[in-house]
């Protein structure tokens, strides 16, 4: 009976009930929101999916899986040994380093902590572009080159909300946000999930599970955040302008295009370079037509296994001390201002190009400079449509899409050089 | 830090590099907050970023617009070539045409003369015309091109 007892006992004391505080309970039931926005609303459920699970599993008590605290350079510094010789003898003096010790993340990491590598070290998202470029036609940007201005002027959404974070501060709520934050906080206006991640894994970590949730809700909810801004932004007649019909690219402009964006952009911006590199090299893959069995890979096997491993383990980085505080909200906020920003941009400059086009470029094009593709292209289309069923906007809109993306790993890139 | 970005800052003079770096090394937000740079560093990173990202952008745009210019005159060159081509061809159409076109009876095979005139009338519309005469080209067709040859060719050249 005795022995009965203690197991008991020592079974009740080692289940996760005993470990559950206020915090977890909240963050699981967090969880089941994002399930319900996943499953039931399907915004963007191929990662928000696995983001909320992750997110789960991360706040069961004593599961293991995944430890913040070996994340953490203050509580899992890197020791370099230094070897001084004297004479027959070899002694060692350690130094602390500001990077982590991988050594123990390897000895004493759980299962997640393994996948959080990937991430860690900088090798999910550059694999989610490769598969992205590998399914992108750039043709309509090489037809209309004017396009990469609007796919720039969207990415004055990073730099504003950049500046918006920092005022913030003044506020006082929070603790505030470093350089480092604000810029982490920013990137989400680019409306692109890997470069957010990219740089945020650098620069910010400790926020990136609410980073992420931040950016993928709001790609998901393009279709309705943007209508509003279009709207309120251009008139009607600048709404019906019909465009001419693209002219039709060759095969080798298609394979010189990328291999000319890898050099010009990662001989001006290197740290760019990852991004913008992969993701030009699995555009060359699909383009040049002689790789047929590397494009599938890397459009579904790959992309896929990635997107599982990104997704799961970017929401196992939110924890309840992490995630519960001010900061996430006002990242949510933050967010949500960076993407109007950055569409209200791109209309802007759009409206300027139809002026100096002379009426030729219609306006709702520029929003698509936000680079959540396809999804702000078909929200131009079915803007433009709406005022004039017989106007066919998608593929002028694909242009700024596409150079949205680029741009956006050159504005990631550009903060990774000034802060990283 | 990328010497792009050094050029930059540099020469908008009011905030230096190091101010950034020094901005860097605090602990918090709120020791950043108080540096007396804060600001100047924040509005000119702002503003050096976005300038880059269009510099950049436009670096693109002149290299792709001279890439579009430089195919789009081979193209051009190219359809012309193409152009005079077919309408040397094009000359020898009609020729074929009418050869094809006149029939007169030869063969006494209903089966194929049904076969033809079902054909016809798919084409034509049932009752607008009246067969005469189905023969054989004869030697006519030793110069021309086979029938699957001259299918091709009308397909291609009917978008001009």
């Amino acid at each position: 009976m005795e022995i009965f007892k203690s197991t008991f006992t020592g079974l009740i004391d080692s289940s996760g009930f005993m470990g559950l505080d206020i915090r977890n309970i909240i963050m699981i039931l967090l969880s089941f929101v994002l399930f319900y926005l996943a499953i039931k609303k399907q915004y963007e459920p191929l990662l928000m999916l696995p983001i909320a699970f992750g997110m789960l599993l991360t706040n069961l008590p004593f599961t293991g899986l995944y430890h913040p605290e070996l994340w953490n350079p203050s509580t899992n510094p890197y020791f370099a040994p230094q070897y001084v010789e004297d004479g027959a003898n070899i002694f060692v003096n350690f130094t602390k380093e500001t990077s982590l010790d991988y050594g123990k993340v390897l000895h004493e990491g759980g299962l997640l902590d393994m996948l959080y590598l990937g991430v860690k070290l900088q090798i999910y998202p550059p694999l989610i572009f490769l598969g992205i470029g590998s399914m992108t036609d750039f043709g309509p940007l090489i037809a209309n080159p004017k396009s990469f201005l609007l796919g720039a002027a969207a990415q004055g959404g990073i730099f504003f909300t950049f500046v918006g974070a920092c005022l913030l501060n003044l506020t006082g709520l929070g603790g505030g946000f470093t350089l480092k934050e604000a810029a982490s906080i920013a990137i989400i206006g680019g409306a692109d999930g890997p470069t957010a991640i990219y740089l945020t894994s650098k620069l910010a970590p400790q926020l990136l599970g609410s980073i992420a949730v931040a950016a993928y809700s709001y790609m998901a909810l393009v279709p309705v955040i943007q209508p509003p801004i279009m709207h309120a932004l251009t008139t009607e007649k600048e709404r019906s302008v019909k465009m001419g019909q693209l002219r039709e690219v060759s095969k080798i402009e298609k394979i010189v295009f990328p291999i000319a964006v890898t050099v010009i952009v990662s001989l001006i911006v290197p740290s760019a370079a990852p991004l913008v590199g992969v993701l030009m090299f699995g555009n060359l893959m699909k383009e040049s037509g002689v790789c047929d069995r590397l494009v599938k890979t890397a459009q579904n096997e790959l992309m896929n296994i990635i997107t599982i491993f990104l997704g799961i383990t970017v929401g196992a980085t939110a924890v309840a001390e992490n995630f519960l505080s001010w900061k996430t909200i006002f990242i949510i906020v933050l967010g949500l201002i960076a993407f109007c920003v950055g569409t209200a941009c791109g209309i802007l400059l759009g409206k300027l190009m139809y002026v100096i086009s002379g009426h030729k470029i219609n306006p709702l094009i520029g929003s698509a400079g936000v680079s959540a593709v396809p999804m702000a292209a078909r929200v131009s289309q079915k803007e433009g449509a709406k005022t004039n069923p017989s106007n066919f906007l998608l593929m002028h809109a694909m242009g700024p899409n596409v150079a949205g993306v680029i741009g956006s790993a050159v504005a990631a890139g550009v903060l990774l050089s000034v802060l990283g | 830090m990328n010497t792009a970005f050094r050029m930059l800052l540099e020469s908008a003079g009011s905030t230096s590099e190091s101010a950034i770096d020094r901005l860097q090394g605090l602990p918090d937000a709120s020791a950043q907050l108080s540096d007396p740079d804060y600001w100047g560093s924040v509005g000119i990173m702002a503003l050096t970023g976005i300038l880059v990202v269009f510099l950049i952008l436009a670096i693109l745009i002149f290299f792709f617009w001279l890439m579009g210019t430089i195919f789009k005159a081979i193209d051009k060159s190219k359809a012309e070539k193409k152009a005079s081509a077919e309408a040397a061809k094009k000359t020898e159409v009609p020729v074929v045409e009418t050869e094809t076109v006149s029939e007169a009876p030869q063969d006494d095979e209903e089966e194929i003369v049904a076969v033809i005139s079902a054909a016809i009338a798919a084409y034509e519309g049932e009752g607008n015309f009246t067969i005469r005469s189905i023969r054989k080209r004869g030697d006519a067709s030793a110069h021309t091109r086979s029938a699957w040859s001259m299918a091709g060719l009308s397909g291609n050249m009917r978008q001009f």
